[in-house]
């Protein structure tokens, strides 16, 4: 999918967002939708649909799986513009 | 200037500017044209040189006419802003071709930090609006003050949240993890992560051979660096561990894992961004190496733990044999067949450890039978084989009383019931046998079809395979007897049985 189209999503553009501007973060699908003031089960599917696009990384464990940002530097470039537009 | 009073300047500054951002002076002059007329409402800085040039932007036509009158009139406005510093309250005054005007100060902990001005009214207010108009302002002083506050509070306290919140998140991800190579790996990709670096690698210490060894390098540079061992004392590693502190440099961050001695180091080199690594990464790793080397610790000690149950159970496991005919049979064949039927059950780690153990001692109740009918060569009597048919009743007693083992008490109880409902102790049928008892069934008839037995000869592996699909529903669970001839029918297993059993594979 195309960073364009992944970004209309209002969900998936505050996940970004939040990433881009907390690079450092590591964080569970309810803690990020406390921070960006989304539904939990939301956050969870636009999470999943955006590590798939390796704009974010999964780390599983047996009871919990933590998220944060891609260290690819061209994907945070591209993110950036983007962001920058919007 | 000192510094407490630039960073008052500052405050004061950013107070204008937000009442500058949030209040419609415009709005608030029109609704008041009712009851004075059309005037003129102005925002003026305390600060001169910007209040000077806003108050030339106020002057009426009148006054900008020629130089007389626009002095005269600056002067007015002047003279009432210093009124107002020092009574510190609402002032009226009166300016050009006969108007008026009021100045209410902006006050801000005891300090005016600024004025809203209004001129060009064309008769004095009458003292009900002044009180009205001088409660107004302060209010939605208040009311912005607050709100700054709020900014201010979320500003500072979002990032530190958020921050304590990925320390949150770490901490549950690593302490998840008891194997310790799986820890190792993912403290390392973790601390990456927060960092933002392109490497990471943790060394243990090696007390007797005063080394560090590499225990797990995340390296994602395309030039990767070999694995090496470090001599404790020498590059950032080895003295970070010497002298028990964060050893900092441009390129590289080297923090002890310390849990009452130093047990490792976690080292990170570049940074992403390549700025060199600073006070902020130097703080939070060591937060993360904290949680780390105790992470660390709890891991090592479960494994010794499970290598104590392990060797206890295989203690356990060789009495029982010792007892029964006097057969090897092939222990790491069984014991891989379980896991792997185990897996295609989606039986979680626990469960397959689980299921291993009750593989060893399902017959532990034998220890409680009498030897020579366990060996005996010829038929049972009736007692005698009820002897036998108790011994999971016994088995599940006995495992029953070692804490560590409890849980796997049912599968040793329930292992000679049958599919059909006519096995023993219970008679349980179909899904009323635990899954673990129904694997240990066909696994447990097939070690001991293949055993050689003082009343029968051994049977080959082939023939085995074929008592176990022809009890396939009656003796035993057909979806396991399908998920064991899948995994019996593996090469690697088939061989590894072979070599185990004849020595060949």
């Amino acid at each position: 999918m195309e960073l364009d189209d992944m970004l209309k999503d209002k969900i998936t553009l505050d996940i970004v967002k939040f990433f881009h501007e907390n690079q450092s973060s590591i964080d569970t699908p309810r803690g990020i939708a406390t921070w960006i003031k989304a539904e939990k089960q939301k956050v969870k599917k636009s999470l999943d649909m955006l590590v798939k696009q390796g704009i974010l990384i999964d780390h599983k464990a047996p009871s919990i799986t933590g998220y944060s940002y891609t260290r690819d530097e061209a994907i945070i470039k591209k993110i950036d513009t983007k962001l920058k537009e919007e | 200037m000192t510094e407490a009073e630039v960073v008052q300047n500052e405050h004061y500054k950013r107070l204008l500017q937000y009442l500058e951002e949030n209040l419609d002076l415009k709005r608030i002059g029109q609704t008041l044209s009712g009851s004075l007329g059309s005037f003129g409402l102005w925002l003026i800085d305390k600060e001169k040189l910007a209040r000077m040039k806003k108050i030339e932007n106020i002057l009426c036509r009148a006054a900008k006419k020629d130089d007389t009158a626009k002095k005269a009139c600056v002067e007015s406005i002047n003279s009432v802003i210093e009124k107002t510093d020092n009574s510190k309250k609402l002032e009226l005054f009166r300016c050009l071709l006969a108007n008026h005007g009021f100045c209410q100060p902006l006050i801000d902990q005891g300090t005016v930090f600024g004025y809203i001005i209004a001129c060009q009214l064309r008769k004095e207010p009458p003292l009900s609006i002044i009180t009205l108009l001088a409660y107004f302002f302060e209010t939605i002083l208040k009311g912005i003050k607050k709100e700054m506050e709020l900014e201010n509070l979320y500003k500072t306290m979002r990032p530190r949240a958020i921050a304590l919140s990925t320390v949150h998140t770490v901490h549950r991800l690593i302490t998840s993890s008891l194997n310790p190579d799986e820890l190792l790996s993912r403290i390392a990709r973790l601390s990456m992560q927060i960092i933002r670096a392109n490497r990471c690698s943790i060394k243990l210490v090696d007390s007797k051979k005063k080394t560090l060894l590499p225990k797990a390098t995340v390296d994602l540079r395309t030039k990767k660096t070999r694995l090496k061992k470090v001599r404790i004392g020498r590059w950032a590693p080895g003295k970070a561990v010497k002298f028990g502190k964060t050893i900092r440099g441009e390129g590289y961050l080297a923090i002890p894992l310390i849990d009452e001695d130093v047990i490792g180091v976690i080292t990170l080199y570049d940074k992403i961004d390549k700025q060199p690594f600073n006070i902020y990464d130097e703080e939070i790793m060591k937060t993360m190496a904290e949680q780390a080397a105790i992470a660390i610790k709890n891991a090592q000690l479960y494994k010794e733990q499970e290598k104590l149950t392990m060797g206890s159970i295989n203690a356990l496991a060789q009495i029982i044999e010792s007892r029964g005919p006097g057969i090897y049979t092939p222990k790491s064949s069984f014991l891989r067949i379980v896991q792997l039927i185990g897996q295609e059950f989606k039986m979680k780690n626990h469960e397959l450890q689980n299921l291993q153990y009750a593989t060893l001692l399902h017959d532990a109740g034998e220890l409680m039978i009498p030897e020579h009918v366990l060996k005996k060569k010829g038929k049972l009597t009736d007692k005698e084989y009820r002897l036998i048919r108790e011994h999971p009743l016994k088995g599940a007693k006995i495992i029953k009383s070692l804490k560590s083992l409890k849980s796997i008490a049912p599968i040793i109880m329930y292992h000679h019931e049958s599919f059909n409902g006519e096995g023993y102790p219970k008679g349980l049928k179909g899904s009323e046998i635990p899954l673990g008892a129904r694997i240990v069934a066909v696994v447990g008839t097939f070690e001991a079809l293949i055993a050689k037995r003082p009343y029968r000869v051994a049977l080959s592996i082939d023939r085995a395979i074929e008592e176990i699909k022809k009890n396939s529903g009656r003796q035993f669970d057909p979806k396991i007897v399908e998920a064991f001839l899948k995994t019996v029918k593996r090469k690697d297993i088939f061989n590894l049985l072979k070599k185990e059993l004849y020595g060949t594979g």
